[in-house]
């Protein structure tokens, strides 16, 4: 190895430079400047068109704090935070439930485990305009075939369908956020499971522990941080929600579901009120960065992840 | 390992794992289905459970032009990841190995623009890109897919940075080499398996990719995510057809899965957890 660098050893401005300060400034410009122009300027962007009257596309107008006063008086901005909380509150604690089950389930002996696992991922990465399409065959007026042979069967609407009545529309676009990510919760959960280590687990087992002290003592207490980590993840994401909105209800019946994104979507082309959507995006990302940092401080102590 | 430690599969847990999975992805095999149900089977009460399968949504798909909005995926996906791999792997490099002034606070600028709702950004993109003559452009959706692809990308690979041990590219420093040269001829080898796993989540990411399409796309650049609600027209709703562009777009996600198993929960987490 030492002859092969003797001989191709690199030309002195290239070592004087490598060496130097500047080189991992370098190698992170370009990435930076490419983050700088299709994240910070359009944030920034947002800010000014925020604090401007803008008329069909065309910045008008400093206006102060308007767009944000006429934001906060604007009862579907509340509404859409209350969607995005229900829609949350449905989700999150289903998925965390169940993934938390099936992560104790895969860490049973299972018979080819690794054909299991791929399966398992599928939901979790189809794009989530296919889900919602999968959902609206599968929940379609009248001959969807679970609104058909479930819902219909067992009379659990009688005269309505799911996405007509404004109380069902939205625990439903839940729980099909919760098909979509469960899977994932499970896969998450028990990834942190095997990086146990097993050394308790044997000396739990010579103590004579069962099945269930095992798990409240040891296992639910070694996993919390990751629990946590996770869990915030997807509070954070399940905030965004918007394609299969989009596609299976467009936010209605009337506002019963409509999430902040779906708002601001409307907002911006439908409505043309693009300084009061920006606004909203601007305290949308505000908070995200509040959130962001949160979840990064969590990770980084507790997981001692990044 | 010990054998003792390993007891033989047992069979009531398999089954219940292979009747979730079932259960789990049933939808997914109807939407299989209906891509090759005949339109006079569809919307029959009760239910059609067998049919001869018919290739008629397939031609009048193909037949509306829909394989110019796959050969747009395709080339949109690959012209993105490319350009992220390109940028964003001596960025993940330079942040797991050096100490950069102000490195945490760049992190979180970093993450928050991964997990920003896209909304946020779509409406100034929108607006500059009115301005900049870039909507409906190949190249204005290929910067907007670096939002949250880069980010990602960075964030991620630097996780697998930090895993190689830094004592290889000591010794290579040592025996002569330069630190640009360590980093082309014994870190990146290293971080091959890292670079493509993570590259093809990126790639499945703007393959799924829809508000920015939807929105900054239009006539001249169209992915089927988008080609999608277009089916619900006012003539009706094409259930066969939609069901043939949904299943098209599922395909690369039938095949990453069984690649990356272990990286999406790494990339899904943000490579909090390590899977």
């Amino acid at each position: 190895m030492s002859v092969d660098a003797t001989l191709t050893a690199a030309p002195p401005w290239r070592r004087r430079f490598s060496d130097s300060a500047a080189y991992p400034y370098a190698l992170i410009a370009p990435a930076l400047a490419v983050l700088v122009v299709v994240s910070l300027v359009p944030f920034l962007y947002a800010v000014y068109l925020s604090l401007h009257n803008v008329e069909y596309g065309q910045v008008g107008d400093w206006n102060l704090l308007d767009n944000y006063a006429k934001l906060l008086g604007n009862d579907r901005f509340w509404n859409s935070l209350r969607v995005a909380g229900l829609f949350m509150l449905v989700a999150v604690p289903l998925e965390f439930g169940l993934g938390l089950a099936g992560a104790l389930l895969l860490n049973q002996q299972i018979w080819g485990r690794s054909l299991w696992l791929p399966l398992l991922f599928i939901p979790s990465m189809m794009a989530p305009i296919v889900v919602g399409l999968l959902w609206k065959i599968m929940l379609a007026g009248s001959w969807g075939l679970l609104s058909y042979n479930v819902i219909e069967r067992f009379g659990w609407l009688p005269g309505t369908s799911v996405f007509a009545s404004s109380d069902h529309a939205l625990i439903v676009l839940g729980l099909v956020d919760v098909w979509q990510w469960t899977p994932f919760m499970m896969l998450a959960f028990f990834a942190g499971r095997q990086a146990l280590p097993a050394s308790p687990y044997r000396a739990a087992a010579v103590d004579g522990a069962d099945a269930f002290q095992t798990f409240f003592r040891l296992t639910l207490p070694l996993l919390t941080p990751l629990l946590v980590v996770i869990g915030m993840l997807r509070f954070i994401d399940a905030f965004k929600v918007f394609d299969s909105i989009f596609i299976l209800t467009a936010g209605g019946p009337g506002v019963a579901t409509e999430s902040p994104s779906m708002l601001a979507y409307k907002m911006t082309f439908e409505q043309w009120r693009i300084g009061e959507s920006a606004a909203l995006a601007v305290l949308v990302w505000l908070a995200f960065f509040v959130l962001c940092n949160v979840f990064f401080q969590i990770a980084k102590k507790r997981l001692k992840a990044f | 390992m010990s054998i003792a430690l390993a007891p033989r599969p047992s069979p009531g847990w398999t089954l219940l794992t292979a009747a979730l999975a079932a259960v789990l992805l049933f939808p997914v095999a109807w939407l299989a289905a209906m891509a090759f149900k005949p339109d006079d089977t569809m919307f029959v009460r009760p239910t059609v459970w067998l049919f001869a399968p018919t290739l008629d949504h397939f031609r009048s798909v193909v037949d509306a032009g829909f394989l110019r909005y796959l050969g747009t995926s395709v080339a949109l996906a690959l012209a993105s990841t490319a350009l992220v791999v390109l940028v964003g792997t001596p960025a993940a490099y330079a942040f797991a190995r050096f100490e950069l002034r102000g490195r945490d606070d760049l992190f979180l600028f970093i993450l928050a623009t991964r997990m920003a709702p896209p909304i946020c950004l779509v409406i100034p993109f929108y607006l500059l890109f009115t301005r900049f003559e870039l909507l409906d452009t190949f190249a204005g959706l290929t910067l907007a897919y670096l939002t949250f692809n880069l980010s990602f990308y960075i964030w991620v690979l630097r996780s697998f940075c930090r895993d190689l041990p830094v004592e290889l590219e000591e010794v290579a420093m040592v025996d002569g080499h330069t630190r640009f040269a360590v980093f082309l001829r014994v870190v990146l080898p290293l971080l091959k398996s890292g670079i493509v796993s993570t590259a093809m989540l990126c790639f499945i990411f703007a393959w799924n990719e829809f508000l920015f399409a939807f929105m900054l796309g239009g006539q001249n650049v169209k992915t089927l995510p988008v080609a999608i609600p277009l089916l619900i027209t006012s003539q009706g709703v094409r259930w066969g057809e939609m069901a043939v562009v949904g299943m098209a777009a599922l395909m690369p996600v039938l095949v990453a899965v069984f690649f990356l198993q272990k990286q999406i929960v790494r990339g899904l987490t943000m490579g909090a957890v390590k899977g």
